[in-house]
């Protein structure tokens, strides 16, 4: 009877696991592509120069001299891990940063800087404590022409829905340009949201609101793809995070699998023995009475 | 031990007949398939980069609930046999298919718990879906219980029979729980997860060849052999039991 019980419920459960094949098939959906180490994951930037190498992802747009690269760093200062970054990257020495502040985001708190390295070397960095290393993403900016940097910026006001407050305090920040030399133009859709823009003579400002939180990206000089970039680098950050190290769950639950199954059978083994002692009590009695 | 009962009196034997091939067979296959869905899931497949590890366990988690929905299913049918032919032996089945989805579900509620402390960061919320699970224990456990408690063999049987039979709502509650609530974290590998779901991830390819082989093996060798094993010492146990009985009243 118990065979033809077996029999029966493995051709149900062949005929159910055949259907869960085709759903997940079905549902098997291309996911974006990521850069994948054991410190990070990124997003690889469709149409960017992927120059990336073991444990650094760097993505490069020719026509608009931008990087942007994502990496880890020994150093356990937030500033000093983006100071010796930008050292690394373009071989100057950080200047006091034009922008310095923190934004605290769903993953942690990032310091957010903007460095004006030289003539035509803007540097926007953001970098923040993962474990026992930092985490820096870095945009470089090397067009003679223009100046463009990013920001994070806590929101000032959450009833807002366009981030215009946090615009205008990067413009005035970063360009000493009054909010009334900028004029709302219409906004842009790109994959990363809807960006509002502001412009002035000779800069632009966009910003998008995310959450709790605006991003801000500002351009002066010649006008060029200042919304390829925030686009890409928005999704960087956005899209940034780190696989946590969560092994010793794993070896604990396998731990509790093991020890369950054990009692189980073990329990057979228990009672079996208990039943052949209690078998040898009665042997035992029977003699006894002979 | 077939010679020590033969020399006990009334001739009673305890010793059932020797174990079946089959059962034999079933047995060395479901310890080398277990072996191997081990070496599948936490070998071979990739690791899921957004949960880590702990991801994991899902090879053992999901298919460790339809282990128990096989052997709580042995139970209803058991039930149901021996209220319509009254042989003791549909019993046995229905009480080895209670001990065995119990331990199945304990290690679903208990591994995913274990996974909800780093996804969810808790060890327990109550949830549509793990409330449901924690009854559907606590119902088997108290049929374990009860049993104990019910001194008479034919209405202890009978009793449990449709206890056992009507346990089975609260399995199939869990099952669909989370496709008839919406309010439910639990995520969901196949189909589209609850809008809430916390720590959903796709059932991709490389998910799907480490998790069919695994749920294969919970959802029929493990609990089919372990409820067989069950059976035959029951059996023993029932013969020892009157053997016992028989030795008092002599």
């Amino acid at each position: 009877m118990l065979m033809k019980t077996a029999i029966t419920v493995l051709a149900l459960a062949f005929a159910l696991l055949t259907n869960v094949v085709t759903l997940a098939q079905d549902g098997e959906e291309p996911r974006a592509p990521y850069f994948q180490s054991r410190a990070f994951n990124v997003p690889i930037l469709a149409g960017w120069d992927d120059q990336s190498g073991e444990s650094f992802a760097q993505f490069h747009l020719a026509e608009a001299q931008a990087t942007i690269r994502t990496t880890t760093r020994a150093e356990r200062d937030p500033i000093a891990a983006a100071e010796a970054e930008l050292a690394m990257l373009t071989s100057l020495r950080a200047p006091p940063p034009s922008y310095s502040g923190k934004v605290n985001l769903a993953d942690g708190t990032w310091h957010v800087l903007v460095y004006d390295l030289e003539e035509e070397t803007t540097a926007s960095v953001m970098a923040r404590v993962a474990a026992d290393r930092v985490a820096v993403i870095s945009f470089i900016e090397r067009d003679p022409a223009a100046r463009t940097a990013v920001l994070t910026l806590a929101r000032s006001d959450g009833s807002h829905e366009v981030a215009s407050r946090e615009m205008i305090f990067a413009a005035d920040t970063l360009a000493a340009t009054a909010p009334s030399d900028l004029l709302q133009e219409e906004s842009v859709t790109l994959p990363s949201g809807e960006w509002a823009v502001y412009a002035g003579e000779g800069m632009t400002v966009m910003g998008l609101v995310f959450g709790n939180d605006s991003y801000v990206a500002l351009q002066q000089g010649e006008q060029g793809d200042l919304a390829a970039l925030a686009d890409a680098y928005n999704r960087t950050l956005l899209g940034f995070f780190i696989t946590p190290d969560n092994r010793h769950y794993l070896a604990l639950a396998l731990a509790v699998v093991f020890v369950i199954l054990g009692a189980l059978v073990g329990s057979l083994f228990w009672r079996e023995r208990g039943l052949r002692k209690d078998l040898t009590v009665l042997e035992e009695l029977a003699r006894a009475e002979e | 031990m077939a010679d020590k009962a033969k020399s006990l009196p009334g001739e009673l034997r305890i010793e059932g007949p020797p174990q079946p091939r089959a059962l034999r067979l079933l047995t060395v296959v479901t310890v080398l398939g277990f072996a191997a869905t081990l070496v599948l899931g936490l070998g071979l497949a990739g690791v899921d980069i957004q949960q880590g590890e702990i991801q994991r366990i899902f090879y053992i988690h999901m298919p460790s609930f339809f282990g128990a929905f096989t052997a709580f299913g042995l139970t209803v049918a058991g039930g149901l046999l021996y209220l319509a032919r009254k042989s003791e032996k549909w019993d046995r089945i229905a009480l080895a298919g209670v001990e065995v989805g119990l331990a199945f579900s304990l290690i679903n509620l208990l591994t995913g718990a274990i996974w909800a402390r780093p996804i969810w960061n808790t060890w327990w919320t109550w949830d549509p879906r793990l409330t449901s699970a924690a009854i559907m224990c606590l119902t088997y456990a108290a049929y374990l219980m009860l049993r104990a408690g019910i001194e008479d063999a034919g209405r202890r049987r009978a009793f449990m029979s449709v206890y056992g039979i009507l346990a089975f709502v609260t399995v199939l509650i869990t099952l669909f729980i989370i496709r008839i609530v919406p309010e439910t974290i639990h995520p969901m590998i196949v189909g589209a997860s609850p809008q809430k779901a916390q720590g959903s991830f796709e059932a991709t390819s490389g998910v799907v060849i480490a998790l069919i082989p695994s749920l294969l093996l919970w959802l029929t060798l493990m609990p089919i052999t372990i409820i067989w094993h069950r059976v035959r010492l029951e059996e023993r146990m029932e013969a020892l039991h009157r053997l016992k009985m028989q030795a008092l009243s002599e």
